[in-house]
């Protein structure tokens, strides 16, 4: 199996756990695009989604050692991610994505959050999508980056390959709701 | 009614995996909530599919590496420090019996005495010494590798 940039992905985590360090700073460059965007799409404050994806890097670089293969090296990288943002956003982190309910968000924004006034429907999405489950965010924000495969995606939010499109519209769906509702 | 069964299909409209029939299509031209709502999937679809990709600063991975090499350094430091006490409990211990094996020899009770030498020379206490011996050696050598592990531990972390 390859890993992005082309090392093949057996040979690159034989070298990590041998402690090579050149190994896992290739890895890093590999990852470090798609982790830092994930993450920074999540996480406003640019110091702290710097600091939250350096802590993911180093989770993994912990976790070699126990890392057994039986997922793809990306998927496990992802899983990481998804626990950190649920680290930094517990409030977010439970929530199922298959209680859709009444269609009203189950969650609510927090309450410096509301007052949101006349800015612009960038600012306006932005702010909505840091208020979604920390799962939804993670299927937008990773649907719609450059590099990231459906299947990675499915396997790193354990969602059922044929159910991803369905998640991603409820999703979407809950963000139109919150800009409707919470940032008018 | 019309409008809540529509709700649920914008985001699939607006991303194009999804049509709507004729007769939808004029409802929404014909209901404002709908047309707003549609109009609004189709903002954030755009939105999103355009939106800017944040890159990591040049320096990303240096720092992550350098985070790694500090981590690292801890933990080697902590079992530094882990083994170094464990080396020291060992050399306690054995001090510890060491003097015990002196003390129950008698020797801790010797007194400078003008008769120190006989007595230590005596055939009496050289049979007592012998038959600790095994025991002195033991404890000689454990207290002997204690310390040359020690020092190997000292030399490789240099």
């Amino acid at each position: 199996m390859k890993a992005r940039g082309g090392t093949d992905e057996h040979v690159l985590l034989a070298r990590c756990r041998q402690g090579d360090e050149a190994a896992f700073r290739e890895l890093v460059d590999q990852y470090k695009g798609l982790v830092f965007a994930l993450i920074t799409r999540s996480i406003a404050n640019r110091a702290r989604a710097e600091e939250v994806a350096q802590d993911v890097f180093l989770k993994v670089h912990k976790g070699l050692p126990y890392f057994r293969g039986e997922s793809r090296l990306s998927t496990w990288i992802y899983r990481i991610v998804v626990n950190a943002l649920s680290q930094e956003r517990p409030d977010l982190a439970g929530i199922s994505l298959d209680d859709e309910g009444d269609g009203r968000p189950k969650w609510e924004p927090a309450s410096d959050d509301r007052a949101f006034g006349d800015l612009v429907l960038r600012d306006r999405l932005q702010k909505a999508i840091e208020q979604l489950p920390v799962r939804y965010q993670v299927l937008i924000n990773g649907h719609y980056m450059k590099g990231m495969r459906y299947e990675e995606l499915a396997e790193a939010l354990d969602l059922p390959m044929g159910t991803v499109k369905t998640h991603l519209h409820r999703a979407k769906r809950a963000l139109r709701r919150l800009l409707e509702t919470e940032y008018r | 009614m019309r409008c809540a069964e529509l709700e649920s299909r914008f985001e699939a409209v607006a991303d194009g995996s999804a049509e709507l029939s004729p007769d939808e299509r004029a409802h929404v031209a014909s209901c404002a909530a709908c047309s707003a709502r549609l109009q609004r999937a189709r903002d954030i679809e755009q939105w999103l599919a355009t939106r800017e990709v944040p890159e990591p600063p040049p320096s990303f991975t240096a720092a992550v590496m350098m985070r790694v090499g500090r981590e690292k350094w801890r933990t080697e430091r902590a079992f530094d420090i882990g083994f170094n006490l464990a080396i020291a409990a060992g050399v306690l211990v054995i001090l510890g019996s060491a003097i015990g094996v002196a003390w129950s020899l008698g020797l801790l009770d010797i007194t400078i005495d003008a008769d120190l030498l006989g007595q230590i020379l005596s055939p009496q206490l050289e049979a007592r010494v012998t038959a600790q011996l095994q025991t002195i050696v033991i404890a000689t050598a454990l207290l002997a590798s204690a310390l040359a592990l020690w020092w190997w531990a000292e030399t490789a972390a240099e």
